[in-house]
């Protein structure tokens, strides 16, 4: 939008003289409402037009797997992913890899299920905890032969399947838009990053696998994920799951956005593999003790556990009770000895003794706990021929609390694979889309619309705005109902005032646009389904409803987008597929 | 400052593509890495780890307010 | 006077080859990272600044020719051939070794990634020099039997080693400047002003030669310049 450039001269000036009280947010890239100074010509961007069979979004852990899996059955497959293959999303940071090797377990594969069901309190899918531990094994077996357990930085071993079988890769590259033709799935779009040019992909088939997200929390390795996948299948129609719980990882109380730091030596760490250690990991306890208590929490491995009995809060099972130091660090102890791999809702590894604060991944639900809504065992969502693996999938295979240790990276391994297959076989069934042409065309002035913006919204300041209403211990963590109708209040402002006006001056904040705006609407679902469950369980807690309810909440929540645009809810009861 | 430095820098990408959050860019003039967008800094410190060069010098302080849900 | 002035022109070399890149380091903003690297880094300017020294310890240095026997020169300057040209040789080594022993990239993927960077005019300088430097240390051990094969024999091949000395140094330095953690404005400055300095010594030497025959026989141990 050169024009703009040139009409900015006198209105900036006088602009920036009517903005100077702030000057100061400014300096941090954190403008709230302005002009738009673009930098590149929005009307001359390219596309690049895309298509194959399958086609994976996401670069992790499930990426990786759905891709080789895909290809390997036969079908055209390709990946692209916001940023680089096993540099991104979650996948670089667990060290952990679940295996059920039925050589060394005493349980068989049925305690297992029985003992994540028990600890969960029913909120398990027991198909898919069955599942990661079937399969994990053989996962493990070939990130082995890849070379997944040598080294630190997953790139590399990952990048070995894939350059063997010649799969086309292209990172950095923000996916913003499914689409959905005819009632199935046709393809997606984005655009590049490093370019000024929009991407759009046909295909048969595709797998989401674009992990889980959060408001850009301070002090966990969220922040390049904004749930944009469970975003984007909401607006075609697919069911979400999951919003409700919590995970409950704390952060050091001095600087609590260096992630790496609170975490020890667990990013430097070498992957290694673990057998059955279920748990009933919640985190939110602290939430609760700090609320009760006021703060700072002390905890760690090393620093005196907290003594006092506090009254109320989550409710954990008598037999999972104690199974790590009390409320150290937050999370309960899962460490592991240096060289092992972490996992998740451990205290960081070498976690210094000290004060924290929870919160770190805030937005974030459990692992697998949240995302599509599977129709059933092999990661199919609502939409024909879209699944979803990994974070991605509100497979519940954990649960709503952190059960077997390190089944989260083995979990989005395993389904990977699973959705790879399935989805190959979908593709092999149906022709391929076709797209209109001004159905392309308007997605794509949806994608370029925060570049064209004559002024409008900074996206950073839209979402520290947004964090100052969803981050709040008495908001996000120890729920009442008043509280979150009030909340909502300000999202549904969020959504319906600021979301369309975001303005993005490049790519880099054209990406930041586009989170920003599915960060409201995960903010919307959250506290939807926050206010649905009127009882406490697992790692969701709500001060006003303390105690599980059996008789009515042995349900999952679904999200879908009603026929009049609006949030809609309902329950699926444990145990059951959706109708 | 979250990634706090880059000295020696060899232009070779690998933190571009590393940093899960988009904060480094190469600079067309230089040739080397900037810190393009340090507000979006998670201090991960996977460019510092990709780094063949060990370029890359972190800070644990962020460089915008912090968000928290008490202190 | 002779023994106090060999003593001043050792101590000069020492503080200017030794002593100034070691204030330039301890100035320098570059952040300090752990003992081994830090001490590969203090190894590889050392390194560089005594690869410089040696247009100073040479022929070309007529103030240290009337202070040193020409066979003691030439001693220091195999021995820093040996030494500091095998650090310049290998440094490229001493970045990515350290990496074995912390989490992150591994010291052969750090290499692999880095020699293969050859879209950066540093990296290619770097190579060339690299290679250069190698010719140079090669030809320079086999210097009796080649210097047959020169026409002008010993002037030939100090023409040959000095030359080549000149290309290498002149790449180094660019790729030093262009790529080194510690070479900022002051360090490089100092760098370039010892370099021109050195090239303007060997300079003059090939300048005032005499086309006729060397004085010295081509067989002693003179100082390779
Ligand atoms: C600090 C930490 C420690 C952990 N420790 C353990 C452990 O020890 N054991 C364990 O089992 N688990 C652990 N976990 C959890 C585990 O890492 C994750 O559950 C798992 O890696 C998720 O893999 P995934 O492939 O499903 O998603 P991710 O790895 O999150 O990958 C998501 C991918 O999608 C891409 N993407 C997202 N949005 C878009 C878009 N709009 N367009 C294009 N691409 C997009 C991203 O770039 C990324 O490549 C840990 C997590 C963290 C953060």
């Amino acid at each position: 939008m050169t024009t703009q450039n040139h009409s900015a001269g006198p209105t900036r000036r006088a602009f920036l003289a009517l903005s100077a009280a702030t000057a100061g947010l400014a300096s941090l890239g954190m403008e709230a409402w302005a002009e738009n100074r673009v930098a590149i010509d929005v009307d001359a961007m390219s596309n690049s037009d895309l298509s194959t069979d399958v086609l994976v979004i996401g670069g992790g852990m499930a990426g990786l797997f759905a891709a080789v899996k895909a290809h390997d059955a036969g079908a055209a497959t390709m990946i692209v992913s916001k940023g680089r293959l096993g540099s991104s999303g979650l996948t670089p940071f667990g060290k952990g890899f679940f295996v059920f090797d039925p050589e060394t377990e005493t349980g068989t594969i049925d305690d297992f299920v029985e003992t994540v069901s028990r600890s969960a309190l029913g909120t398990n899918n027991p198909v898919y905890t069955r599942q990661v531990a079937e399969h994990s094994l053989d996962r493990a077996r070939e990130l082995r032969d890849w070379g997944f357990f040598d080294q630190t930085l997953a790139n590399r071993p990952f990048m070995r399947p894939i350059d063997e079988r010649g799969i086309p890769l292209m990172e950095r590259v923000v996916i913003t838009h499914l689409i959905k033709e005819d009632g199935r799935i046709a393809g997606a779009a984005g655009f590049r990053l490093d370019a000024g040019e929009t991407v759009t992909v046909r295909a048969r088939s595709v797998i989401l696998c674009t992990g889980a997200g959060g408001f850009k929390p301070n002090g966990f390795p969220v922040c390049d994920l904004t749930h944009d996948g469970t975003v984007m299948a909401y607006e075609i129609g697919a069911k979400v799951t999951g919003k409700e719980w919590n995970d409950g990882h704390s952060t050091r109380s001095v600087n609590p956005a260096a992630c790496f730091d609170s975490w020890g030596d667990m990013f430097e760490r070498v992957p290694a593999t673990n057998g059955v250690d279920v748990h009933h990991d919640l985190g939110v306890d602290i939430n609760y003790r700090a609320y009760v208590t006021g703060n700072p929490v002390e905890g760690g491995p090393g620093a005196p556990q907290p003594t006092e009995e506090i009254e109320g809060g989550p409710y954990v099972p008598q037999e999972f009770q104690h199974s790590g130091p009390p409320g150290g660090g937050g999370a309960p102890g899962k460490g592991g000895a240096p060289g092992k791999g972490g996992a998740p809702g451990g205290p960081p590894p070498g976690f210094s003794a000290g004060s924290n604060v929870g919160g770190a991944s805030a937005g974030m639900a459990i692992h697998k706990s949240e995302g599509l809504v599977p129709m059933d065992a092999r990661c199919a969502s609502n939409i024909p021929g879209l699944y979803a693996a990994g974070d991605a999938l509100g497979s519940h295979m954990a649960g709503g609390i952190y059960t077997q240790v390190g089944s989260s990276l083995a979990g989005s391994a395993v389904q990977g694979a699973i959705a790879g297959e399935a989805a190959a076989e979908y593709a092999r069934s149906v022709d391929a889309p076709t797209i209109p042409e001004a159905r392309i065309a308007g997605i794509r002035n949806e994608i370029l619309a925060p570049l064209r913006r004559e002024a409008g919204y900074g996206p950073a300041w839209v979402t520290q705005t947004l964090q100052g209403i969803m981050i709040p211990n008495f908001v996000l963590y120890i729920k009442k109902g008043s509280m979150m109708q009030a909340a909502l209040a300000y999202i549904e402002e969020l959504r319906d005032h600021h979301a369309p006006m975001l303005r993005a001056a490049d790519m880099h904040e054209l990406r930041l646009a586009h989170e920003t705006r599915n960060m409201i609407l995960s903010a919307e679902m959250k506290l939807r389904a926050s206010l649905m469950r009127t009882e406490s369980r697992c790692s969701h807690y709500r001060l006003d409803y303390p105690e599980p309810d059996d008789e009515n909440w042995r349900a999952w929540i679904n999200i879908y987008k009603g026929a009049d645009g609006s949030m809609q809810l309902e329950k699926q009861p444990f145990g059951t597929w959706p109708a | 400052m979250t990634i706090k430095s880059i000295n020696g820098c060899i232009g070779c990408e690998e933190c571009v593509k590393s940093c899960p959050c988009d904060v480094i860019r190469i600079d067309p003039d230089s040739g080397k890495a900037v810190i393009a967008y340090p507000a979006d800094c998670q201090i991960c410190h996977l460019c510092r780890m990709y780094c063949p060069v060990d370029a890359i010098e972190m800070a644990p302080e962020k460089s915008i307010p912090v968000v928290v849900p008490w202190g | 006077m002779k023994p106090t002035a060999r003593m001043s022109a050792i101590i000069a070399g020492l503080v200017i080859f030794l002593g100034l890149p070691l204030v330039f380091y301890a100035l320098g903003e570059a952040p300090r990272r752990s003992i081994l690297k830090e001490a590969f880094s203090i190894l590889t300017l050392l390194a560089f600044s005594l690869m410089i020294g040696q247009f100073f310890l040479a022929r070309s240095n007529e103030a240290l020719l009337s202070l040193f026997k020409p066979p003691q020169i030439q001693k220091v300057h195999k021995y820093i051939a040996y030494s500091a040209v095998a650090v310049i040789l290998l440094h490229p080594v001493l970045i990515v070794l350290p990496r074995a022993f912390e989490g992150g990239v591994t010291p052969w993927g750090a290499f692999l990634t880095m020699i293969t960077t050859l879209d950066s005019l540093g990296i290619l300088l770097g190579i060339a020099g690299w290679i250069l430097l190698l010719v140079l240390v090669v030809t320079a051990y086999f210097r009796t039997p080649l210097m047959k094969r020169f026409t002008q024999r010993y002037r030939g091949w100090r023409y040959f080693h000095g030359g080549l000395a000149v290309a290498v140094t002149s790449l180094g330095l660019w790729h030093a400047i262009e790529l080194g953690r510690h070479t900022d404005i002051a360090i490089s400055a100092f760098y370039v002003s010892l370099t021109l300095v050195g090239f303007a010594l060997l300079a003059r030497l090939y300048l005032r030669a005499h086309p006729n025959k060397p004085r010295m026989s081509p067989v002693s141990e003179g100082a390779a310049s």
